[in-house]
């Protein structure tokens, strides 16, 4: 597989902007009540799949600072990788923000309330994982998608 | 305050100490089992026993200690946060204060210190591998540890040098946020107060911004890689190859002892 120089820095830019977003607003973050801005830009591979590695990446550098660890290194990029491939697919920009509300509050909400078991039951994890990422995705992702929308031409050089 | 100054992680400095002449590929795997022995550590003096070893980290590798409490600035809001977390929710083992409503637990207080300890110990070790390990090397050490998923056709070279390349980018786009934050707000811009769905709403004033700015640099740097003959990780070769010594042996010695010392103070 051959990749074009400008596309691999354009997947490193969209990777380093997530982690960016991520430590700006840093104690919203991480944890089980958890509001993180830059989930916003999971409705990014409606516009260019080159976001799908970009995202993958970005989460898992994000999540090195992450309280849950490991785990969360593991499962928080297999969860965006999941969920960036399905908005890849959809055409709809309206549900775009739902692949990634529903597998982030399955997967890390599963992980979430097996890691901290002990404060948190795995369906009130699932539901407060799910309740952020639908705050961020409609209230940032959709406005941020209707505004991208305006600036297609920003992506379409790496669309080829 | 600008906050660039404070994303210490991703930046480099220079230098000819124990650590910086260490393969990179060792470093990477040794922060890697190191990550785990934090997670492993179930006892304060497990948590004490990883901390001076990151403490004797950080003397050798002549950094100025400097550079690792500014890399703690960022998480402290996270630290703060998750011990209050903990101190309020967690309602095990036995009651050591009270003062109305709120309510302190023996559990709590040791939760809240394992996990500020946790935090501490993962960000210093992250910043002192990129601190000692030039974004070159970084790549090249994650590519070969890698290596052997190239069978199974995956883009080991690019996703290495994605990788890096995003790790560079985190110091220079927090200044550009910084700096379009302050533009903005110039501007008018309101991102303090009202209420929290208008100032979310707000953010987008400043995440577009830093689209169109990374982006930009990302073509820049595409070209400068292009113009300097970048043709993709076939056939490429290496100016400077590290190789495996006495060094990256006595780090494996010193894991071994380590691992042994944190898995027996466990099983006691």
């Amino acid at each position: 597989m051959k990749i074009k120089a400008k596309n691999l820095t354009f997947v490193a830019s969209i990777a380093s902007i997530y982690v960016v977003l991520t430590v700006l607003f840093a104690p919203i973050s991480y944890g089980w009540i958890q509001f993180r801005v830059s989930e916003a830009l999971t409705i990014l591979p409606f516009f260019t799949p080159l976001a799908i590695p970009g995202l993958t990446i970005g989460v898992l550098i994000a999540n090195i600072f992450s309280q849950a660890g490991i785990p969360d290194m593991i499962f928080g990029p297999l969860a965006t990788l999941i969920a960036a491939i399905m908005t890849s697919k959809i055409k709809n920009k309206w549900l775009v923000p739902i692949p990634p509300i529903l597998v982030n509050a399955i997967i890390i909400g599963i992980m979430l309330g097996v890691l901290f078991s002990s404060e948190i039951s795995i369906p009130l994890a699932i539901l407060w994982v799910g309740v952020g990422e639908f705050g961020v995705l409609y209230l940032l992702g959709m406005p941020l998608l209707l505004a991208l929308e305006k600036r297609k031409d920003i992506f379409e050089k790496y669309n080829d | 305050m600008n906050l660039s100054q404070y994303m210490v992680i991703g930046r480099y400095i220079p230098g000819n100490s124990y650590i910086h002449l260490l393969d990179a590929r060792s470093k990477l795997i040794f922060v890697f089992l190191y990550i785990f022995l934090v997670f492993l550590t179930n006892s304060i003096l497990g948590y004490l026993i990883l901390l001076s070893f990151i403490i004797i980290g950080i003397l050798i590798s002549k950094i100025p200690i400097s550079y690792y409490v500014k890399g703690i600035m960022p998480i402290f809001l996270i630290i703060l946060f998750t011990i209050i977390l903990h101190l309020t929710t967690n309602k095990a083992g036995d009651l050591v204060f009270q003062w109305k409503w709120i309510e302190i637990y023996s559990q709590g207080i040791e939760q809240a210190v394992f996990i500020t300890l946790r935090l501490l110990i993962l960000v210093i070790i992250a910043s002192m591998l990129t601190l000692t390990t030039s974004p070159i090397d970084l790549t090249m050490g994650l590519e070969r540890i890698l290596n052997p998923l190239k069978r199974v056709n995956l883009p080991i070279h690019e996703l290495a040098l994605m990788m890096s390349i995003s790790l560079r980018f985190i110091p220079t786009l927090v200044d550009e946020a910084d700096k379009i934050m302050k533009a903005q707000k110039a501007r008018g811009a309101n991102f303090e107060t009202g209420p929290i769905h208008k100032r979310v709403i707000n953010m987008i004033a400043i995440i577009i911004p830093l689209f169109i700015s990374a982006f930009k640099r990302a073509d820049e740097l595409a070209i400068a890689m292009e113009s300097r003959g970048y043709r993709g990780g076939e056939g490429r070769t290496r100016l400077r190859v590290s190789v495996f010594t006495w060094r990256d042996l006595l780090l494996l010695l010193i894991f071994s002892v380590l691992l042994i010392t944190i898995l027996s103070i466990r099983g006691l």
